[in-house]
């Protein structure tokens, strides 16, 4: 009797499914790839965007590296060597800077770098003055000529030595050939095409993927590899499967991986894992203008009292190397010799007790004239490392009497903090090359910055700010050394930055490559460089 | 057929009253989030600001202008389908929301689509079979379903599906294959509620005297079943999938996000991220327009289908 009735829902759901089939089928196909040997597959959490040379966001910063040249190139030291422009001259006041462009170098459209293309890329990048105002090596800039063909001459408003550092710069001042400038000129508007110098060409990218082949007139040595497919995969545990499937090869960077995924992937042979050198340090900045850490003994026996190992063993995964100066040794002016702060609980008690923070039996948290030894410390809720070695901190502090009030955050709402500075602590790392050091200490000196709220509480601040301006304008390199000596050592006098470790970047790997690297560029992934098995 | 004229009548003039209540809420909502899309932009690329910077691009992107006229602005935009510029990428938003909103869309009618093809037979037949074995299963089952997060359900279906059966595929978008799990995902959260609904009510309808008398005048189990049930039951069915769709089509954002979907909900998340207004606004326009519509569409079906809605609505 009911036989009917089953007729009538199983036709029902036939045509309902035929219908949601018929629904997408319009859409184009498209199969995946296989392992190919000549191929490298990795993924990437959002897509590259326009690949704009001169813009930031939405543009991903690896595209952006893969298709355009600098001039110079910062090397794994520090060392600044030639990149489009094959050698240089300085003047002896800083002032002037000759670039000689290499010869014979192709865009990917054919067309030769010259000089006036050298020119035009600078001019359209100066004159877009709202995006990079912050950027001393484009508001620097008096102007540029192309003295021939291939010479092109910059002049400086004022001597800045890092201005070749920083013309090493994944963005903005890398080339664009003159067929991917816009009608009206400007960069501004957006490209018509991604034509670069670099080492790879884009070939095709669309809301799924981006693939990028080899360029064969590529002036440097060529990729080993013949073809590079980027796959946009948003969720991390989404990569590991893909990882696993085979569907891809590599997955780079701390960006893509928490480090409790990458140990556990580091855990299975199947894998190939890689750590690179220390390319920024991960720093709780100390508030000297805001409630207990103004006292520069509260911030003594805090230094004394971060127990870095601990953070770095059971939060980091011990992924990290323990860091107690600002900046890694490598890094230009960096091998400083400082006075550590060793964690030792005891002497941090005695610090403050010897500062008349007395501790309340019933309470357990100290206090001195009336004021709590309580920390303020805020972090963007969605930072799931920060979170953790907060928390552990919070329970590690209450054991010398201090109290920490945790404050997560959506992250306007703790940037808009950071800047009116209403916390005693909040992370703030170090921005690594090429920017490091100038750029992390330049920083302190603008106002509603985190480095800022640093300084001027500090007995030490006018001196500091002396010698940040002066070293950025210094010609001379002896004279340059020791200013950086002498800042950093007043930093770690003053107790005002705490490093935890230096933050490393890392790989995984589908066992297919002979030789994958780093770049000293965070952001940058080098995949000129890969070679497969 | 005036009265179906006039109830038309009355709900496009409901209809019109939320939409303009939609634009305010859409506008002045964002401005109450603390952060500008000035501020997150310099942020999202860790470059320090200062104040006159910020005053400078904020003047630059019209946001010095007082409120009420930046929202007269906007709206006069929003009568000719144009919701402004994105300011992450420079894009129009009215054809961005187009390009995302078209797969989001398809994935939530084939999520729609996968939950009508489960709950109603289920639904029908744990009612018709009350208290057998297969009812209690089916009980069992959804009491299961509901209970756990559907992200984590997705990926539970990703891992045996996808990843260990290898039948389809991993992630990825613009082939039939890849919208089968993701719609999948997506409508199983939903699909315990509809089966109990449908189960519960027909039961209800089952005791109801009209079935005894169609018993009664000999009209055969199936006819009674299908003409006289199943139609009491679609009128708060199809009121409640209405809003479903809604539902759906928000909740698309975790799904595009676990299989990488270039939709909606991937796009509209990094917007919040960067505040950028006229996205969110955008956004929020077009699912309140889509809710609205739907809504009257089904309003419209269900005095189509029970002729009782439009009368009572006349005499009122």
């Amino acid at each position: 009797m009911l036989k009917k009735e089953y007729l009538f829902l199983v036709i029902m759901c036939v045509s309902l499914l035929l219908g949601a089939c018929s629904d997408v089928t319009s859409s184009k196909s498209k199969e995946g790839n296989g392992t190919d040997k000549n191929t490298l597959t990795m993924s990437w959490p959002l897509d590259i965007g326009e690949a704009n040379p001169h813009l930031y966001s939405p543009n991903e910063m690896f595209a952006q590296a893969m298709l355009y040249d600098p001039l110079v190139v910062y090397g794994t030291d520090g060392t600044i060597s030639s990149g489009l422009a094959e050698k240089w001259d300085v003047t002896e006041d800083g002032k002037e800077y000759t670039f000689y462009l290499r010869e014979g170098v192709l865009y990917s459209d054919g067309s030769k770098l010259t000089a006036e293309n050298v020119k035009r890329n600078f001019e359209t990048v100066i004159g877009n003055s709202l995006a990079h105002s912050w950027l001393e090596v484009v508001t620097i800039i008096d102007k540029v000529e192309a003295l021939d063909e291939l010479t092109v001459k910059v002049s400086l408003k004022e001597p800045y030595y890092p201005f070749l550092q920083e013309l090493a710069l994944i963005r903005p001042l890398r080339m664009l050939g003159d067929a991917g400038f816009p009608d009206s000129g400007n960069t501004v508007d957006g490209i018509k095409e991604p034509i670069g110098t670099g080492p790879w060409i884009l070939k095709e990218a669309d809301e799924n993927h981006a693939v990028f082949i080899r360029n064969e007139n590529y002036w440097g040595e060529k990729p080993p590899i013949e073809k590079v497919e980027v796959k946009y995969i948003a969720d991390s545990q989404m990569r590991m499967m893909a990882l696993e499937k085979g569907e891809i090869d590599l997955i780079f960077g701390s960006a893509q991986l928490m480090p409790s995924e990458f140990t556990t992937l580091q855990q299975n042979d199947k894998y190939v894992t890689k750590i690179s050198d220390p390319l920024s340090t991960r720093i709780l900045s100390l508030n000297t203008t805001y409630g207990v850490t103004k006292h520069k003994e509260v911030r003594l026996a805090l230094q004394h009292a971060l127990d870095r190992q601990t953070i770095i063993e059971h939060v980091l995964s011990g992924l990290e190397q323990e860091a107690h100066s600002l900046f890694a040794p490598g890094f230009p002016y960096s091998d400083i010799e400082i006075e550590k702060y060793n964690y030792d609980l005891k002497k941090a008690q005695q610090i403050l007790d010897e500062a008349g923070w007395a501790m309340d039996e019933k309470t357990g948290i100290r206090s001195k004239d009336g004021e709590k030894l309580e920390l303020l410390i805020a972090y963007n809720s969605s930072d799931q490392v920060h979170k953790a070695i907060y928390e552990y901190l919070q329970g590690a502090w209450k054991e010398i009497g201090v109290e920490v009030e945790l404050v997560a955050e959506e992250n306007q709402v703790y940037y808009a903090r950071t800047k009116s500075g209403e916390y005693n602590i909040v992370m703030n790392d170090t921005w690594g090359a090429p920017y490091d050091p100038h750029m992390y200490l330049r920083t302190m000196l603008g106002e509603q910055q985190i480095g800022n709220y640093s300084l001027s509480g500090t007995d030490a601040s006018g001196k500091l700010t002396e010698e940040i301006t002066r070293v950025i304008r210094s010609t001379n390199e002896a004279e340059r050394s020791s200013l950086y000596e002498s800042i950093i050592q007043t930093i770690q006098q003053e107790a005002i930055f705490m490093p935890i470790s230096y933050r490393q970047n890392y790989l995984v790997a589908n066992d297919v490559f002979k030789t994958m690297t780093f770049s000293p560029q965070q952001f940058e992934v080098p995949t000129n460089l890969y070679e497969m098995k | 057929m005036n009265g179906m004229a006039n109830y038309l009548m009355k709900r496009f003039l409901s209809m019109a009253l939320a939409m303009i209540g939609l634009t305010l809420i859409a506008f002045f909502l964002m401005r109450i989030m603390p952060g500008d899309p000035i501020e997150a932009y310099y942020q999202a690329n860790h470059i320090p600001v200062t104040e006159e910077m910020l005053e400078q691009a904020r003047q630059e992107q019209g946001l010095d202008k007082p409120l009420f006229t930046q929202y007269i602005t906007w709206l006069g935009g929003v009568m000719t389908f144009d919701f402004g510029t994105s300011f992450m990428n420079g894009k129009s938003v009215s054809e961005e929301l187009l390009a995302y909103f078209t797969v989001t869309i398809q994935l939530a009618l084939v999520a729609f689509l996968f939950m009508l093809i489960i709950c109603i037979p289920i639904g029908i037949l744990s009612a018709i079979k009350q208290n057998s074995v297969f009812d209690h299963a089916t009980r069992l089952t959804i009491f299961s379903v509901a209970s756990m997060p559907s992200f984590w359900l997705g990926f539970v279906l990703i891992y045996v599906i996808a990843f260990k059966l290898d039948l389809l595929p991993l992630m990825g978008w613009g082939t039939p294959q890849t919208i089968i799990l993701p719609a999948l995902t997506l409508a199983l959260g939903n699909i315990p509620f509809y089966i109990r609904m449908i189960r519960t009510s027909m039961i209800e309808q089952m005791k109801q005297p009209f079935v005894t008398f169609a018993r009664a005048r000999g009209i055969s189990e199936s006819v009674i079943i299908r003409k006289h049930i199943f139609k009491a039951t679609l009128t708060p069915f199809v009121t409640s999938l209405a809003m479903t769709f809604g539902i759906l089509i928000g909740g698309a954002a975790i799904v595009e996000m676990i299989f990488s979907i270039p939709g909606m909900g991937r796009y509209i998340v990094g917007a919040i991220t960067a505040r950028d207004y006229y996205v969110m606004q955008g956004f929020i326009m077009m699912i309140g327009f889509f809710f609205i519509i739907v809504n009257f569409l089904a309003d419209l079906l269900c005095a189509l289908i029970d002729p009782r809605i439009r009368l009572k609505e006349n005499l009122s």
